[in-house]
């Protein structure tokens, strides 16, 4: 089941894929993936390209994949390790999503934080109380990792 | 890419009924055509057997995967096509579960089912005591790395055996109060 639904997945992304993500296999293991996201336009990350590790459980889609960044990245909910917090990467997951719809999801959380719900405290301070500070700091790590 | 997207819409177009039809019966969640297919009262369309596995994985939070309106076993509508003489309800076959999914119990004993984990570090045994009094003296027994009965010789095993004792005891009076009152 997991990897028949994975496959499909995978030619379903390579006929409509989100824009500015791609994704794919590591090697023959269809349950390690690679992805990449380019920075949305209207956010510091921009002109950056972050990479990202999906694995895919075993009882896939029933639960959620685990999606982490390998690329450091400045951002109110993404910690040093790369950990999202996302809440459909969590308790809101639903079988009916893809891996489309979450990289697409990770995309939106780029452009619009939500520093109500932060991994990194400190991160969220700074973005709610002082913006442009935030997005000087944010766009000189995307300068400095992702670039 | 915009050959390949111009491709994809040409195949459309040449085989509308394949393309299309494919894309509406999809099951929502192996997002292939669906099998043994049962409908949302929101109007979602699953496999049975899917379905089926989404429940069990939440069954204190049933919700639709597609709009998470509620859903339950009970309001689902198999959908019967042409072709089969004798439709069955899907949801009375047993689902097909792939292997190593569910972890069945260990041992026959009933009360694994509680939840504790089931690694054995939690134990409970029940005992019936003195016949007419229907007693029974339970155990909690945290000991780690020792999951089986109480060994023999063991002071929870002495300690049963004089509550045993104690009852019967407490029985053989009791009775003979009734006889002589």
């Amino acid at each position: 089941m997991a990897q028949k639904r994975i496959k499909k997945e995978l030619v379903d992304f390579g006929k409509d894929p989100p824009t500015n993500c791609s994704a794919g296999p590591v090697g023959d293991d269809l349950f390690h993936w690679q992805a990449t996201i380019m920075g949305p336009t209207d956010s510091p990350y921009y002109r950056g390209v972050f990479f990202l590790t999906i694995n895919f459980p075993t009882d896939y889609p029933f639960k959620p994949p685990k999606v982490a960044f390998t690329t450091r990245i400045y951002h109110p909910n993404i910690n040093n390790n790369g950990s999202i917090c996302l809440d459909i990467l969590r308790g809101q997951w639903s079988p009916a999503l893809t891996i489309s719809k979450v990289l697409l999801s990770i995309c939106s959380l780029l452009t619009d934080p939500n520093p109500d719900d932060p991994l990194v405290p400190e991160i969220a301070r700074l973005y709610k109380q002082d913006r442009e500070k935030y997005f000087k700091v944010a766009k000189e790590w995307t300068e400095k990792y992702a670039q | 890419m915009n050959a390949d997207t111009s491709s994809a819409s040409q195949e459309n177009q040449q085989s509308p009924n394949d393309e299309d039809q494919t894309g509406t019966y999809e099951c929502n969640i192996c997002l292939e055509t669906a099998n043994d297919p049962v409908v949302s009262m929101c109007g979602h369309l699953f496999c049975w057997s899917c379905l089926h596995q989404w429940l069990e994985t939440r069954p204190n939070r049933q919700t639709c995967p597609v709009c998470k309106a509620g859903i339950s076993k009970e309001k689902v509508i198999p959908i019967y096509g042409r072709g089969n003489p004798n439709p069955q309800d899907p949801r009375e076959k047993l689902p097909p579960r792939p292997p190593g999914q569910r972890s069945e119990p260990e041992s026959s004993n009933p009360f694994q089912n509680f939840g504790f984990g089931g690694d054995g570090n939690f134990q409970f045994s029940f005992g019936i005591g003195a016949f007419p009094f229907g007693m029974f003296a339970s155990t909690f027994n945290f000991n780690d790395g020792r999951p089986g009965p109480p060994l023999p010789n063991s002071p929870q095993q002495a300690e049963e055996q004089f509550l045993s004792k104690v009852f019967l005891w407490v029985a053989i009076i009791f009775i003979f109060w009734l006889l002589i009152a």
